[in-house]
């Protein structure tokens, strides 16, 4: 019965996770101005160590961002444990890719999303509660 | 007695007989026995004495005396003159052989008892732990005297490889200890062997000093004794020339020695803060281990010059908050391939050390904790979280790097998820040799297979733990490494280390592998938190990366830089994504112009096309 149910979680993060990738990358890329649509109220991003948080302030910092062009290489999700976030279906997604944003060279970075699912009168709807972006060389 | 006037008339007539034959030898006879039986009398009063003293009834006493004088009387009249001889003779004998034995027997008894006695007391034992170098001797010590029903005090404890060993005096105590065997728990509810048995008297006590030698010792410790710096110093301290003038070995190598000099610290100099024990060839530091208790201000340790071949001797000291060692010149220092993984090793028991050899060392300040600063709550709270995962990680790659990874088994949940990514990269040459992680590749765009999605996740704490055994051996840069919070609530943490390792064995060893690593992890007990999922993603390091690997120069330390606004933020992450330039001179450019965007754009635009801008200030 664990075993099944645990099965289940895994299928259940993964169809999540390839769902939220394509809408994420796409809005990011060509509708932008939705982009923020997509997190909590109370969410969080870290964008290579600085911290945007709330529903205006990503708005604003994803306008500012020049036009980008991602490209996604792997994606992985985990199931996330109801004992770390009672009572609310979470998914932890990570992703490695390319992106090149206007003007700049092409460079490599990893993300993580934690995601969580949200009740809609038609659908169940994930939403953002916490992303983390770092470019892989943004240290050297 | 003899004056007695019921016994006079039984004199009267041996007299008279004695008179009717020869007088004057019947005389001498008579007065011999008389001597003989005085005698007897007095022997006779001291046995009452005893027996009186032992509680015996007096009539038995006086049934004695008197079977023994009739006895007497009756004998005489009619014996020869030779067979007379052999009686007295005979009563002598039997009368001195009863009073030897009873003495004897009592002499014997007594010291019986008394050498019993003394050899309980005095009997040594010796306390085996056999996993014991696991915990700290604090804790050990202090667990076992809780449990114990009598008070007991270690005598040279020490950690014999895996073992911890102590001595105690005293049967009772001994068997007290005994009943601890398996009652004491540690920190994974393992229960804890304890062994006692007989011993010979331990090192330390056989080659105790005499109070006129300790005395000795005590001036010439006190001579060497800086009060104003609180320093001791006791190099080369077997050549003392006060010391070998009195005769007196003073080899700090040997336990008894150490101990002895420790006592004189305790006694006299217990605010000790410095202590140089360079050139005393020592080789184990188990006698230095009563240092935290004997002497716990010291900061300052010189051990330099000694003949300690590995550095877990270390570990014995480690309850030391220490900020400045020396182990130069020691032959364990010899088995580093470079200065950053010796100064990680030392570092690994001392965290808080500032100096080393006589070098500063640099505070890691790779750590790069960012998080939302909404309130000046949140600010303390984020210091809480801060120093936690600090903690958190330090421990995890201790273990991780340090060959024994099964003890990574009580970081994880037990419903733990764990998984591992590699990234495909066009611009990597050498993708081949990541073969070891490809083969655990979870990369859900290549692989549509649910089972074979569900079979690369593992779950259960106990199949992480046995994935990550199967993972090449590593040396993390702690100094490598950057920290983003990423999420944090009553009931969650989440936050991503990226940084670099070498592996440390197999066909790519000294390859330098970049990594992140997201971990979402749950409060556990005692402020400590466990982890939930677990998410590796390794790839080979870049050129640049390689450079700047285990050379343990502290990455930028932003924490040190005047807080940002987080518009202030958003402005350099964007000016830096437009012109190219690092973080850090977009910042400088957006001061100068005074947060002004569109100006700093304008000063950008215009230095650059006059070529104004160095190579340096762009990524």
């Amino acid at each position: 019965m664990a075993s099944v149910d645990f099965k289940t979680y895994v299928d259940q993060a993964c169809r999540a996770a390839e769902e939220f990738v394509n809408v994420y990358y796409t809005t990011m890329d060509n509708r932008r101005r939705l982009l923020s649509r997509l997190y909590m109220g109370t969410a969080t991003l870290v964008w290579n160590g600085n911290a945007v948080s709330g529903q205006e302030s990503l708005s604003e910092f994803f306008e500012m961002l020049p036009s980008s062009e991602f490209q996604i290489n792997v994606v992985d999700c985990q199931p996330v444990h109801d004992e770390a976030t009672p009572s609310q279906t979470t998914v932890l997604v990570v992703i490695c890719g390319t992106v090149k944003f206007e003007g700049n060279k092409q460079r490599d970075f990893n993300q993580n999303f934690i995601l969580t699912a949200q009740a809609s009168p038609s659908n169940t709807v994930w939403k953002i509660a916490s992303d983390c972006f770092r470019f892989q060389d943004w240290a050297s | 007695m003899w004056s007695s006037p019921d016994k006079d008339p039984e004199d009267r007539p041996s007299m008279i007989v004695l008179k009717n034959t020869n007088s004057e030898t019947q005389k001498h006879r008579y007065d011999l026995p008389y001597k003989r039986s005085e005698t007897h009398c007095h022997s006779e009063y001291k046995m009452s004495h005893r027996r009186g003293f032992q509680g015996r009834k007096r009539g038995a006493n006086y049934i004695w005396h008197k079977f023994d004088r009739r006895n007497n009387h009756f004998n005489y009249p009619g014996t020869p003159y030779a067979v007379g001889l052999k009686r007295r003779k005979e009563r002598y004998s039997y009368e001195d052989r009863y009073f030897l034995t009873v003495w004897n027997d009592r002499k014997t008894e007594e010291c019986e008892d008394l050498y019993a006695e003394r050899r309980a007391t005095e009997r040594w034992y010796k306390v085996t732990i056999p996993s014991g170098r696991k915990y700290e001797k604090t804790w050990l010590i202090n667990s076992i005297q809780k449990l114990c029903t009598v008070p007991f005090v270690p005598v040279d404890f020490h950690y014999d490889k895996n073992r911890a060993r102590f001595f105690v005096q005293d049967a009772k105590i001994a068997s007290a200890l005994k009943d601890v065997n398996l009652k004491i728990c540690d920190e994974t509810s393992r229960k804890i062997s304890l062994f006692v048995s007989p011993s010979v008297v331990p090192y330390s006590v056989q080659n105790k000093f005499s109070s006129e030698q300790m005395e000795h010792l005590k001036i010439s410790i006190m001579k060497r004794y800086d009060a104003s710096q609180k320093a001791l110093d006791l190099e080369k301290f077997r050549f003392d020339q006060d010391l070998m003038d009195k005769d007196i070995d003073m080899m700090l190598n040997r336990r008894s020695c150490m101990v002895a000099t420790l006592q004189i610290i305790e006694s006299n100099i217990p605010e000790l803060l410095s202590l140089n024990l360079k050139n005393n060839k020592l080789y184990q530091l188990d006698g230095l281990s009563d240092m935290t208790e004997k002497a716990p201000q010291v900061k300052i340790l010189n051990l330099s010059r000694n003949k300690l071949k590995s550095i877990f001797e270390l570990e014995k000291v480690k309850e030391l908050k220490l900020e400045e060692l020396w182990l130069e010149g020691n032959p364990f220092c010899n088995c580093y391939l470079d200065d950053s993984e010796y100064i990680s090793a030392v570092r690994d028991l001392f965290p808080k050390l500032l100096r080393l050899d006589g070098r500063e060392l640099i505070v890691p300040t790779g750590m790069d904790i960012e998080a939302p600063q909404l309130c000046k709550k949140t600010h303390n709270e984020t210091e809480l979280i801060k120093n936690l995962v600090l903690r958190f990680l330090k421990e995890y790659y201790l273990f991780y790097d340090n060959g024994d990874r099964l003890r990574l088994l009580d970081a994880y949940h037990d419903q733990a998820c764990f998984s591992l990514s590699v990234p495909f990269n066009v611009s990597d040459p050498d993708l081949d040799n990541l073969e070891e992680y490809l083969k655990y590749n979870r990369d859900i765009k290549k692989q549509q297979d649910s089972n074979m999605r569900v079979q690369l996740l593992k779950h259960t704490k106990h199949d992480i733990v046995t994935s990550l055994s199967l993972l090449p051996k590593t040396q993390h840069d702690l100094c490598s490494f950057w920290v983003d919070l990423c999420f944090h609530s009553e009931m969650m943490l989440c936050f991503s280390v990226n940084g670099l390792f070498k592996e440390v064995e197999g066909k790519c060893q000294g390859c330098i592998r970049a990594f992140t690593r997201i971990f979402i992890a749950i409060p556990c007990s005692d402020s400590r938190i466990c982890i939930m999922n677990d998410e590796l993603i390794v790839r080979n390091a870049s050129p640049k990366e390689i450079q700047k690997a285990f050379t343990s120069s502290p990455a930028p330390d932003t924490s040190l830089k005047p807080l940002l606004s987080a518009e202030q933020q958003e402005m350099v992450k964007s000016f830096s994504v437009q012109s190219g330039m690092k973080l850090d001179w977009s910042q400088k450019c957006l001061e100068d112009n005074e947060w002004d965007y569109t100006k700093a754009g304008e000063a950008f635009t215009a230095l650059q096309n006059e070529g104004k801008i160095p190579k340096e200030f762009f990524k």
